[in-house]
């Protein structure tokens, strides 16, 4: 497969450079038609906050990488890229790349299901564009069909790996019902709003938020459909949360050990989630000592992402598997389609010779025995193509490298001259 | 039929042990899932537990309940079959581990040292204590159940305080699933317990007219259920939550396992009836 790639990703280059080659779908769109007009005659761009890849079938079989990176920083207009800020692939490589970007094994936050939703995306516009064809269509399908698995299959995207995901999966040990829980959230920053989302998605109704800039919260509110309560009155309305976020920039604390012994007093004792991720911490870290207070700081927060991603690297063989059986199936299609018209060739050219010869014989002999002779050929011709053909379709399934298929094919038609020329003597 | 009787008893502990270990591989191990392992095995052994107590019943003339090996095995049927029910319920299949663990060692003791008694005391035949013995049984499993529920509690909520987020805290259900469980399994116990407890008073003075008020299993009965009432009158009305009615729960289950082997201990309780 003469897939040929390119890729500027978290490993090869700093965020600043990723920014700025970055395409959005506009940008594809008027990017497209100028790569299938030089380059590629057919192909896929994928740019996220973490990669930017563009992968295809080249024009001139000895195209370059650098000419498609040169293009794209042209087109972009960043200067500052350098040929070592992108990764090369090429054939099997490439094919493999495609595989474990989707399934998650390339992300920065292994077994990430978000890119996965991304590289579909990807494949979509490309088709909308008229960039895709019939091969390139099939590998789409392959890739979707390992990311599903891989999700559905193995535990590569279970557990969480983001501060704010983790927040809410300690929370989900503590309580079993988030829709009758009174959530408070401290802040109204991109973490607070990132908790807010996660806890939204588990069905939690009750939400008040609270911040020192109440215009900052009223927004958030307006946003999500939460209550707002007066930063001024925090300590006073503390006891009624179960589970309290704090993600503010405040350098003092907010809740003093007293204050929080005053609210559980208040609370009859019923436990409390309390999720600090500001630094420095807006609860004081004492308050963890109270029966029935289940206090977690950053630090905590991230003990539970490392135990997650130990567990996700232990799933990478699993997926690995599923890539490689997904691969060997396209590659088998892929491989079929080079001996599928070597095979017709062949059998025409035999059928030709068989119904030139009978036709010669056809006025020497009675109808009956021509009838027989004319059955017999048939069933030789048969017997004789028999095995050779299902011999090339094996080495077709069998083998992952087209040229092997080539090989085979290419003698085929040299030995039997199947390139157009007559089988009349 | 004597034979298969045997045979079973000692089929069972060892059907025990590998529900058992299913369990503990599935629950320290994240490679693979082992659901359908665990259901066959936890429904065959339950399945096999019932015809065991069957053919007892059927064979010997009467239910396994009239000495502490014959209750060992009943009470290990019972906890089975209540957590069978409660993973149907609850589909939380990851407490097996504890509470299949209790059952494997009553019937352990009790594989080693059952008789095949054909004859009872007749005090035994009385209908009354039937029902006694079978409501005291089931209650007897609902508070072991809620005693490891708690445990189970007090373990996870030590994790959590802690910052320990290894295969405890992973596997184990919520802190508020917990907490639930084992409070209905306490509630239900006490209901149970109570009518028992109202059975064996009524037909004690008909059995033992000659019993004395201070016999220790009496005063222990008592003193559990004051233990008892207490933790969910706690929960109840003044909304004790967690740890607090765990502990007076796990203070009255201790206490019911000394009230189990008072009659071992004071020979001369009316409750000892060998």
């Amino acid at each position: 497969m003469d897939l040929i790639g390119i890729s500027m990703n978290f490993r090869t280059a700093p965020i600043e450079l990723r920014e700025a080659l970055s395409l959005s779908s506009t940008e594809i769109t008027e990017f497209v038609p100028l790569l299938k007009n030089d380059f590629l005659s057919s192909g896929y761009i994928l740019s996220t906050c973490n990669r930017t890849e563009i992968f295809g079938f080249p024009k001139d079989k000895e195209l370059a990488h650098h000419k498609i990176e040169n293009f794209l920083i042209n087109f972009k207009q960043v200067r500052e890229i350098r040929d070592e800020h992108f990764s090369k692939f090429h054939s099997f490589e490439a094919l493999n790349h495609v595989f474990r970007v989707a399934s998650g094994l390339d992300s920065m936050m292994l077994g990430d299901s978000q890119i996965f939703g991304q590289v579909k995306n990807s494949f979509k516009l490309a088709d909308d564009l008229e960039f895709s064809n019939p091969v390139l269509q099939r590998m789409f399908n392959s890739v979707i069909v390992a990311g599903k698995r891989a999700i559905s299959e193995t535990k590569i995207g279970e557990g969480a790996t983001s501060i704010s995901y983790a927040a809410v999966q300690l929370v989900e040990k503590i309580f079993s019902n988030l829709a009758s829980k009174k959530v408070l959230v401290i802040g109204a920053g991109e973490t607070s709003e990132l908790v807010i989302t996660h806890l939204k998605s588990k069905e939690t109704k009750d939400i008040t938020i609270t911040n020192r800039t109440l215009a900052k919260a009223e927004e958030l509110a307006q946003k999500y459909n939460l209550k707002v309560l007066d930063f001024s009155l925090l300590k006073e309305y503390l006891h009624e949360f179960d589970i309290i976020l704090s993600a503010t920039s405040s350098d003092l604390p907010l809740v003093l050990y007293s204050d929080m012994q005053n609210a559980m007093k208040k609370r009859k004792g019923n436990p409390v989630c309390i999720t600090d991720i500001a630094i420095p911490r807006d609860f004081d870290s004492k308050v963890s000592k109270i029966e029935n207070v289940f206090y977690n700081d950053i630090d905590s927060l991230n003990s539970i992402i490392e135990s997650n991603l130990q567990k996700r690297k232990h799933e990478i063989p699993k997926v690995e598997k599923i890539i490689e059986h997904e691969m060997n199936e396209l590659m088998k299609w892929y491989n079929s389609l080079g001996v599928v018209p070597t095979i017709k060739s062949l059998r025409n050219y035999f059928e030709d010779v068989r119904l030139d010869e009978l036709k010669k014989i056809k006025n020497k002999i009675q109808e009956s025995d021509y009838d027989k002779v004319e059955d017999m050929t048939r069933r030789l011709l048969g017997r004789l193509l028999g095995a050779p053909t299902a011999k090339l379709r094996e080495i077709s399934e069998k083998s992952s490298h087209s040229s092997e298929i080539l090989t085979y094919s290419s003698v085929l038609k040299e030995l039997y001259n199947l390139n157009g020329q007559s089988t009349k003597e | 039929m004597v034979t298969v009787i045997d045979i079973l008893n000692i089929l069972l502990p060892s059907l025990y042990a590998l529900v058992f270990t299913v369990y503990t591989i599935d629950f320290v191990s994240d490679k693979r899932d082992l659901t359908s392992s665990k259901k066959l095995f936890l429904y065959s052994t339950v399945f096999i537990h019932l015809i065991y107590i069957l053919l007892r019943t059927w064979n010997f003339n009467h239910a396994p309940i009239t000495n502490k090996f014959e209750l060992f095995t009943s009470i290990a049927f019972t906890i089975s079959l209540a957590y069978f029910l409660l993973e149907i319920l609850t589909k939380v299949r990851i407490t097996g581990f504890f509470i299949i663990f209790v059952a494997f060692i009553l019937q352990i003791f009790s594989s080693i040292f059952i008789e095949n008694i054909y004859e009872v005391k007749e005090v035994l035949r009385n209908p009354l204590l039937g029902l006694h013995v079978i409501s005291a049984l089931l209650g007897h499993t609902s508070l072991i159940m809620s005693a490891i529920y708690g445990i189970l509690f007090i373990i996870l909520y030590n994790k959590i305080k802690q910052h320990n987020y290894g295969t405890i805290f992973n596997k184990l259900p919520n802190l508020e699933l917990l907490e639930k469980m084992s409070f209905m399994s306490l509630l239900i116990g006490y209901i149970i317990l109570s009518f028992s407890i109202l059975i064996g008073a009524i037909w004690l003075p008909i059995a033992f007219p000659d019993f004395k008020h201070y016999d220790p299993k009496l005063i222990s009965t008592i003193f559990i259920w004051i233990v008892y009432s207490s933790g969910i009158a706690a929960k109840i009305f003044f909304k004790w939550y967690g740890k607090k009615v765990i502990y007076l729960s796990l203070v009255g289950f201790i206490v019911l396992i000394f009230s189990m082997l008072v009659p071992i201990i004071f020979k001369t309780s009316f409750h000892n009836f060998q």
